[in-house]
């Protein structure tokens, strides 16, 4: 209420709505996999409004690339841990 | 000279001072008269000030060139105008702004009450000494305060009148009559019957509070009309002098949404509340009402009906009446200017973490404490002191100190009784009107018709919200916890082998330590599920969980069943199935409820189907956001009001209407319609799609996170 600029939500919004045509383009299996980045993004709503940027969408490609270091995280631990089980 | 103790019911402005309606301890209930003076000031330019003298000079007013404070500006040199006609000030003022329109005018549209209780220290509904001579007031002095914690109850006489029916439906045809243990009906068949007996009711009870439904806009304007054609005069005054006060209709915009508001009766020397058209009486009652009129100075009659905005203003005049600072017909502070690198920095509001999406056991919700009102009193945010180093104490920090420690001292009492103990109710009620005015003092610091407000000082307020949420989130990482959730003040925690509520209090501790902001647990929650957006299952939403407090307590937010536009029907069903998985200790029993949650929705669905759901549980309320006419495609709430402005209703925007979803051309089925609906023609496949969405969203956490098939 009563704000000036946009929020980081209605930003993503916009962001995503811009892109349409590129998703639109993208293989039905890759449009899942391009929403799932936004979705990465929305996770870190707080974090890009706080970093107060000018050009907030980089925070959010930053919150994306974030995601996926977490995933690869996570990843590598189950391989690790199945590593072990099997030489175990 | 005679001396009485009373308390005081409300103050109203004469052409030769003011009259006071006090409740004498004997039971007596006094009409006294007092001089009252009153004062204007006017600043400008020193030339036309010298005309605006010359002006009033002719009038009954007395004039002196003094200084005085302006809250932004400092000392002013002004022209104080003082008048002995408290009746005429508006009057006076609209000559002097109508010949002198670019002075400054300052205290002119302060309300009576405030300007009584800043020069007498008394408040209303309190408790005071009055000396008398005749019906004249020579002295008067308090003998209790607003911030009293348990104040003397007073013996009000309420008297509640009700038709049997909404009259917008209906014609009522018996007004129910309470008084005490007392219950009876008057006939509306005839009104010579009618007003005869109400009359004789009105002068043996005299009562000090008539507390009606539909009493603003059916009731009252009946009595009037009724009472002109008969020829049986009716005064509901107590005030023989007074006629009653009407006020119209209006539909305003404000948070969003269009809201209505039905025209008011007003009453002197005693109240008159319609329960049907008072702003938050359904959120806090009479006492909640009352509570607000002994802490604002603004009456009960109006309390009840206004915003607690209103109130909060109230308190600030107040406040600046009793420190000397001007009060300025309109708000002078503009937003100051920023570079763009400022106003990211600035415009933000509170902190909103994206939760961990699914069930999770063992959480507990800490809550800071009035947290915003606690930072402007904490670090002096108001106004005129932000930016400002070591500045004196701050207007709004000023009217908010009391308000806020008389919260958390209820707060604390109620934490400390029995739930069943007949107190609660009373000071529950009184936090909760408390709590509003503290809620909408942040939203005036922002608001551009706030007289005492500056955006500045509310981009301050949550600015350091935001640093404290995240100072209080680094302290309970260092403690092993995990974060789940953060909601402008509240937290929602975890750690392994924490379950206890004590278990937490080290945390809320060391939070409290940081923070200097006080911090309380709300629960710990068995499970707790946080949901995802309906729209993309990977998008986590702030605000929308449920979950189960140890004692099987459910705390909701955000789902169907607090949305007013959902159907009883639908809640109800949603609410049992809370209540089945409330059942559930942990995440893995949650899923072993489902099942009977499944059967449960079953069972509904055939009751529906063979039609013996009431059909007001199927009633489906919404708001009409715009006149009828300015729909292109009509909203359902629209479609229903073209069916009954076909029998002759008008409609505002901001009204309700009420309707069932009907296989018919429109697809609803407006309820207040003379006929009803043929329940062979209820649209159930749009209701089973409704309770379907409701029980998709309590049972969604359970489900892990499915990958379309041959995704890669």
């Amino acid at each position: 209420m009563g704000r000036t600029l946009v929020t980081i939500t209605q930003l993503l919004n916009e962001t995503e709505a811009n892109l349409s045509a590129f998703r639109r383009t993208l293989r039905r299996s890759d449009q899942y996999i391009f929403d799932g980045l936004f979705a990465a993004a929305r996770r870190h709503i707080a974090a890009i409004g706080q970093a107060e940027s000018l050009l907030p969408f980089e925070s959010a490609l930053l919150a994306m690339l974030l995601e996926q270091s977490k995933e690869i995280a996570v990843l590598e631990q189950k391989v690790e841990e199945l590593i072990k089980k099997n030489s175990g | 000279m005679t001396e009485v103790i009373g308390w005081l019911l409300d103050v109203f402005a004469e052409e030769d001072g003011i009259t006071l309606w006090v409740l004498a301890e004997d039971g007596e209930r006094l009409h006294l008269r007092m001089d009252f003076n009153i004062t204007l000031y006017v600043a400008g330019d020193f030339f036309l000030l010298r005309q605006a003298w010359k002006y009033l000079r002719e009038k009954n007013v007395r004039l002196e060139r003094t200084a005085r404070r302006d809250l932004f500006l400092g000392e002013r040199d002004v022209m104080a105008v003082t008048t002995p006609d408290p009746a005429n000030i508006q009057k006076l003022f609209a000559d002097l702004q109508r010949q002198f329109p670019s002075l400054d005018y300052y205290d002119v549209d302060i309300p009576i009450t405030l300007r009584f209780i800043a020069q007498t220290n008394t408040h209303l509904l309190g408790r005071c000494r009055v000396i008398l001579n005749g019906e004249w007031v020579q002295t008067i002095e308090p003998l209790s305060s607003p911030w009293e914690i348990d104040p003397t109850p007073m013996p009000l006489r309420i008297l509640t009148l009700a038709p049997e029916c909404n009259p917008a439906v209906r014609k009522p045809k018996q007004l129910h009559v309470k008084y005490n243990q007392r219950e009876y009906s008057l006939s509306l068949e005839s009104p010579r019957p009618f007003l005869i007996g109400l009359k004789a009711d009105l002068q043996r009870i005299d009562p000090d509070l008539i507390l009606t439904d539909y009493g603003d806009t059916w009731l009252f304007p009946l009595l009037i009309q009724w009472s002109e054609e008969t020829g049986i005069e009716l005064n509901l005054n107590r005030d023989r002098e007074r006629t009653v006060l009407t006020r119209k209709a209006n539909s305003y915009f404000a948070y969003g949404q269009v809201t209505y508001r039905g025209a008011q009766a007003h009453l002197f020397g005693r109240w008159h509340i319609d329960r049907k058209n008072a702003m938050s009486f359904g959120e806090y009652g009479l006492e909640g009402a009352m509570e607000q009129a002994r802490v604002t100075g603004i009456g009960v009659q109006e309390m009840a009906r206004k915003s607690p905005g209103a109130g909060i203003t109230a308190m600030q005049m107040l406040t600046a009446l009793r420190n000397n600072i001007m009060v300025p017909l309109q708000k002078q502070q503009v937003e100051g200017r920023k570079t763009l690198a400022e106003l990211i920095r600035a415009d933000h509001g509170g902190l909103i973490y994206q939760p961990i999406i699914g069930l999770h056991g063992n959480v507990a919700q800490i809550d800071f404490s009035s947290m915003y009102p606690a930072i402007m009193v904490k670090h002096n945010i108001s106004p005129e002191t932000v930016g400002l180093e070591d500045a004196p104490e701050g207007l709004i920090p000023k009217t908010l100190r009391l308000l806020l420690e008389k919260r958390l001292m209820l707060k604390n009492i109620l934490s400390d009784l029995d739930p069943r103990d007949c107190r609660v109710e009373i000071l529950k009620a009184r936090a909760s009107a408390l709590k509003w005015l503290l809620v909408v003092c942040f939203g005036y610091l922002g608001y551009k018709n706030a007289r005492f407000g500056k955006i500045e000082s509310h981009e301050a307020v949550t600015a350091m919200s935001r640093e404290l949420m995240l100072q209080a989130k680094e302290v309970a990482e260092d403690m092993g916890f995990t974060v789940l959730h953060m909601y402008v003040d509240c937290l929602f925690v975890q750690q392994e082998g924490f379950h206890k509520p004590s278990d937490f209090t080290p945390l809320m501790n060391a939070i409290e330590e940081k923070t200097g902001i006080p911090i309380a647990l709300e629960g710990v929650f068995k499970w707790v599920a946080f949901l995802a957006s309906k729209r993309d299952a990977r998008v986590p939403v702030p605000n929308q969980y449920f979950g189960a407090f140890q004692d099987g307590t459910l705390k909701y937010r955000g789902i169907e069943l607090r949305r007013r536009d959902t159907t009883l029907w639908v809640r109800k069903i949603q609410l049992k199935a809370l209540e089945i998985l409330a059942r559930a200790n942990t995440p893995r029993e949650f899923a072993n409820r489902v099942p009977d949650v499944m059967n449960l929705m079953e069972d509904a669905k055939r009751e529906l189907r063979i039609g013996r759901v009431p059909l007001d549980e199927l009633v489906i309320r919404q708001r009409l956001s715009q006149t009828i006419e300015a729909y292109k495609t009509p909203s359902p709430a629209a479609h229903a009001a073209l069916q009954l402005q076909a029998h002759g209703r008008q409609f505002a925007p901001g009204q309700s209407l009420e309707f069932l979803f009907a296989r018919n051309g429109t697809g609803v089925h407006a309820w207040e319609l003379e006929e009803a609906l043929d329940s062979g023609k209820l649209d159930t496949k749009r209701y089973y799609k409704l309770l379907d969405r409701a029980i998709q969203t309590v049972i969604d956490p359970c489900k892990p996170l499915l990958m379309p098939e041959r995704l890669l």
